[in-house]
């Protein structure tokens, strides 16, 4: 027989003595109630922007891709900048559910679920950009490798474009699974608690779920090996939106650290937006019991560390500029930092390497208010790293005489801020209907992680309650 | 037993390794004296490098776990610290390294040739020139041995704190330093490793560069550190040690190798395809004269660092059952330490003439392609694959490891028991 | 065909307490139908004696078949059915089908697997499982015997099985099939 000690000096994850009913009530709560002013007033003017996204990409499908400031020597702007940065924002949620799950850090459990979903909305965000940007957007099934009368036409399965289909598709596809089979059981919860047609909707949507001892084991085998699966997925889409730049022959683009580099960015975003969409959530819907300092230290952490992997990346970038010999790499860095770009670059600068190196303090990790405003300067700067990368990559290439400069028409910035619109509509349905919280994970972590059995305030000690602890941590 | 005790018979064998070692490295001195006895000193560099690495890798590790909260490693705090005292020893190795360089013993760095950087010199090489400022003798003493005697005081410091907490000076007070020195070496040891990679590893290629290689060399000196701890683990257990890991602990230890040999082909991978895809020829002759001279080694890299890593660890049982974990381990110790061959050999046996039959810049690859150029053997032991001399010396290092190590063990307590996570790891279990 | 079948049931208001009456009614061998809980215990599988989920061997099925299919499909379009140079790689370039073949491995695995659980589950859109109590999926812990079949007085020694055991409600119910 085994028993689980837990240090003295873990923080507590859920605070405030909670029983599990309580914690049911908690979380199931801001789905039963009747939406707030504020919910409604939100979801008013997200449905207003992603009306005016809507209306930007009807323009653009209607009279092309005139309208957006595309030119010969500048292919890629604004639309692809997006679309990196909406993936990037993407990799937080599977990074907590799969990885952090995978390190048994606890702390996921309080922030997985709307993660998860953000994770879900983005990728939404992000997949609209290529296809807007086909131009010919009826014709968007020539991406997908089927028999056809085109000749038999197939797909070139050497572009990293099309690598970029399957990647990205893949991840939503198993995202979806990963978030949907983990929401299963808290929307029984939801289901058992609902009368009316209310009951009748959480039933069809809750799969028959009655937690059967059975289900429940394989229920965790599939989260873990899903989880095992998509650890390297996660890794491998960003890697693979980096081998879209990477594996072509343009200085500043074709780097072989592109990859993990690309990676620690998209985390590093991906946790900034978690970040600022927790910070309000929790307030909004009461919930800093279950998303506590503790969590918004941890995320900080990651912060830090993925910011200063990132900035490491970039001095090896321009490290390696130099020592490689070769010219037009060392112009294309000269030209980044003291070009006519130079603004995007230390933007970039300021935003990703600097600011994070903030959060050393532990008292400005704490601080929620902080937190929050350094997350959106961290957003702001990942978005200027993938233009720095597109934009000023491109603007002055090997032949001088095309060189040229490119700012966006007001369509490319409309169909931006529409996605803010799409995203944070699907969001606030999101947490309208479903528990932002995993109901089934808290109670699972409680008397792990509950302020009543770890931390200063403990009053149920596991040395104290050998027998207890010993009967919930049975022996395997 | 919460006391290792280095026995006689331990240190008899450490001690018969080392002689292996150094029997192996002066019959290599003397009998290959091709391009300035480049056989010798190409694995000299090689155990210096890997084995230095392990070292900073596994203390690296180490910090990563203190300040990611984790608990379950506790048990083997004290043999991770262990590892880290090997890095001192990697200072004199690199030492020598620079000595050499300096009294041109070793030919070893291209960049190193007498007026190579020198405008109108006959050795003139624009490339390495515009490197000079990096690719130099004054700065490969500073990026060698200077950081790894940098290094070397953040275990130092490390080390003292955690025997500071066996004796029950203020635990809290101590815990937190450590974690503060920790949160330090983390940044600073990965920015400073890149720097010695470069100039230690990659500038052997003097011309190529890639920016993934830093990386690349650490997840394989990291796999190797996960696998050699594997080792430690079995081996202490069997003489009746660290008796509190279980089975959960080396079911993790297994899921680190499988992790990182997953890891590191991801970034093998990506150097890969990068340069193959894009095919720019500056880059692409790396692996090209990998590809063909050192076909075997190349493909069997790929073969026991990840085919079957991958497919053996695969199960739960497999990552902690001893004989499959200790078969995995060594396997792809001796498969990175293969890696670390393939980084260093090429570079050197492509630009020099190692047979020694004459001076002067002939690169050993037109040698081959001359006719008349006497019968080469089809695979030639030391280079396109190690020798036996090549193994004895790697063993030589490896005795030398064990001894400092095992040293560093007896001279602390086996167990850190002040630490606040040492009860979570005594009581791990999945 | 629908047929009614009679269960009993006692709420725990705790995993320990679940447990421990678990353990004696292995120890008692009385034969359980079901345990019901808002959350995956830990450890409850080894006490039931449940014998471990070979979903991952599905998992690993899948994921295989997702590696031979994307790899398949690319090298008979690329050296059989349209070989068409590109970048001047060979028309086997096994470096780029890499990606493909590695995202549709996880796919397949992953699809699969969900499919998998939910079809030997039981469960899925819209499907109606009878619910012994509502609040299973909240704070009570349920165990259930099936009671067609039992005499009085065995039913009796369960009902006493459940008062010694510290369950905080005992119910019967007649579920469907």
């Amino acid at each position: 027989m085994h028993h689980t000690v837990i240090s003295p000096i873990r923080e507590p994850l859920v605070e405030g003595a909670k029983t599990y009913h309580q914690i049911t009530e908690d979380i199931c709560s801001p789905a039963e109630r009747a939406p707030n002013l504020l919910w409604i007033v939100g979801f008013v003017l997200s449905l207003i922007t992603l009306g005016f996204g809507l209306a930007c990409i009807f323009i653009t499908i209607w009279w092309g891709i005139g309208t957006w400031n595309l030119n010969r020597t500048i292919g890629w702007g604004y639309d692809i900048t997006n679309f990196v940065w909406w993936i990037g924002i993407g990799h937080a949620g599977t990074l907590i559910s799969a990885i952090l799950l995978l390190f048994r850090q606890k702390w996921r459990t309080g922030v997985n679920r709307a993660a998860e979903a953000m994770t879900i909305f983005a990728v939404m965000c992000a997949g609209l950009f290529p296809i807007i940007h086909m131009g010919r957007v009826w014709l968007a099934m020539f991406i997908l490798p089927y028999p056809n009368t085109r000749g038999p036409l197939w797909v070139n399965f050497n572009s990293p474009l099309l690598w970029d289909v399957f990647a990205i598709s893949t991840y939503f596809t198993v995202s979806l699974l990963f978030w949907y089979t983990g929401l299963v059981p808290d929307l029984a919860t939801l289901r058992d608690r609902a009368t009316g047609l209310r009951k009748k909707i959480y039933s069809f949507v809750a799969f028959g779920w009655t937690g059967s001892a059975k289900h429940w084991q394989r229920w965790e085998s599939l989260s873990l090996v899903l989880a095992g699966l998509a650890t390297p997925l996660v890794l491998s889409v960003h890697t693979i939106v980096s081998f879209d730049f990477a594996t072509s022959v343009i200085p500043g683009w074709h780097t072989t650290i592109f990859p993990p580099y690309f990676v620690a960015g998209a985390i590093f975003s991906g946790f900034a937006m978690v970040l600022t969409l927790m910070i309000v959530t929790r307030k909004l819907f009461n919930l800093q019991e279950y998303i506590t300092l503790a969590h918004v230290e941890s995320m900080n952490k990651i912060i830090l560390l993925t910011g200063s992997i990132v900035g490491v990346a970039y001095l090896t970038e321009l490290f390696i500029a130099w020592y490689s010999g070769y010219v037009y790499e060392q112009f294309a860095f000269y030209n980044r930092a003291l070009g006519p770009y130079w603004w995007a670059y230390f933007g970039m600068m300021a935003c990703n390497v600097l600011s994070p190196q903030f959060f050393w303090s532990k008292k400005l990790r704490r601080s929620v208010v902080f937190t929050f405003w350094l997350s959106i300067f961290i957003n702001i700067g990942m978005w200027f790293e993938r233009f720095v990368i597109i934009v000023i990559s491109l603007h002055r290439d090997y032949l001088p005489s095309s060189w040229s400069y490119y700012s966006p028409t007001w369509v490319e910035i409309g169909i931006y801020i529409g996605t803010f619109g799409l995203f944070f509509t699907l969001f606030l349905i999101f947490a309208r209907v479903a528990p932002v919280i995993a109901i089934a994970e808290i109670k699972h972590i409680l008397k792990t992680a509950g302020d009543q059995y770890t931390g200063p305030n403990a009053t149920v000690h596991h040395h104290d309650d050998h027998g207890q602890s010993e009967s919930v941590e049975a022996n395997h | 037993m919460e006391q290792f005790t280095f026995t006689g018979k331990q240190k008899t064998f450490s001690i018969v390794l080392m002689v292996i070692g150094v029997l192996c490295m002066a019959y290599t001195y003397i009998a290959y004296d091709g391009g300035h006895h480049a056989r010798f000193w190409t694995n000299f560099l090689h155990n210096s490098v890997f084995f230095t690495g392990i070292a900073f890798i596994s203390f690296y590790l180490l910090c990563a776990h203190t300040l990611a909260y984790s608990g379950w490693h506790t048990l083997m705090k004290r043999l991770i610290e262990s590892f880290g005292m090997f890095l001192p020893v990697g200072a004199i190795f690199f030492l020598i390294l620079w000595f050499g360089t300096i009294s041109e013993w070793h030919h070893l760095y291209h960049w190193a040739q007498e007026g190579i950087a020198t405008l109108g010199h006959e050795n003139y090489d624009r490339i390495i020139a515009g490197k000079s400022p990096l690719l130099n003798k004054s700065m490969y003493l500073i990026l060698t041995v200077g950081l790894i005697l940098f290094w070397s005081l953040f275990v130092m410091k490390i080390r003292s704190l955690s025997k500071a907490a066996d004796r029950g000076d203020n635990d809290l007070a101590t815990y937190k330093s450590t974690k503060f020195w920790m949160a330090i070496f983390m940044p600073v040891g990965a920015f400073t490793s890149a720097f010695f990679i470069w100039l230690s590893v990659m500038s052997i290629d003097a011309h190529w560069y890639s920016t993934m290689f830093a990386w690349y060399t650490s997840a394989s000196w990291l796999v190797s550190a996960c696998a050699l701890l594997a080792l430690f683990v079995i081996y202490l257990n069997g003489q009746g040690y660290l008796k509190e890991l279980n089975q959960t602990h080396r079911h993790d230890l297994g899921k680190y190798i499988f992790a990182f040999s997953v890891f590191w082909t991801y970034v093998w991978f990506d150097q890969f395809m990068l340069i193959w895809y894009a095919n720019v020829g500056e880059e692409t002759i790396y692996f090209n004269t990998r590809l063909n001279t050192f076909k075997i080694l190349f493909f069997l890299n790929l073969g026991i660092n990840f085919l079957l890593p991958f497919f053996i660890l695969m199960r739960n049982s497999t990552k902690w059952k001893i004989g499959s974990l200790g078969f995995v381990a060594i396997m792809v110790f001796f498969g990175h330490w293969l890696d670390f061959f393939m980084m260093i050999k090429p570079g050197i046996y492509t630009t020099m003439d190692v047979h020694g039959h004459g001076h002067g810049d002939h690169g050993h690859g037109e040698l081959i392609s001359e006719a008349g150029h006497h019968a080469a053997p089809m695979i030639e032991l030391g280079w396109q694959l190690p020798g036996l001399l090549e193994i004895g010396t790697m063993l030589g290092f490896l005795g030398l490891f064990l001894f400092v190590v095992l040293t560093a063990l007896s001279r602390a307590g086996l167990y850190t028991k002040n630490d606040p996570y040492y009860e979570e790891s005594l009581h791990h279990h999945s | 065909m629908k047929t009614e079948k009679e269960v009993l049931f006692g709420l725990y208001n705790d995993e320990v307490d679940l447990m421990k009456a678990i353990k004696v009614a292995k120890d008692d061998h009385l034969e359980i139908m079901d345990v019901y809980t808002p959350f995956p215990v830990h450890g409850l599988d080894d006490v039931m004696g449940l014998s471990e989920s070979r979903l991952h061997i599905a998992g690993f099925i899948f994921g295989a078949l997702g590696t031979l299919t994307a790899l398949g499909v690319m090298s008979w379009v690329f050296t059989r059915d349209w070989p068409i140079i590109f970048g001047g790689k060979p028309y086997f370039s096994l470096p780029a089908f890499i990606p493909i073949t590695f995202e549709l491995t996880v796919l397949f695995a992953s699809i699969g697997m969900v499919v998998t659980f939910y079809t030997i589950c039981g469960l899925g859109p819209g499907v109606v499982n009878p619910i012994l109590d509502t609040r299973i999926t909240d704070d009570k812990f349920c165990l259930a015997f099936e009671t067609d079949g039992l005499n009085t007085s065995e039913v009796d020694n369960l009902k006493r099985f459940f008062n010694t055991t510290a369950a905080a409600e005992v119910h019967t119910k007649s579920i469907s099939n």
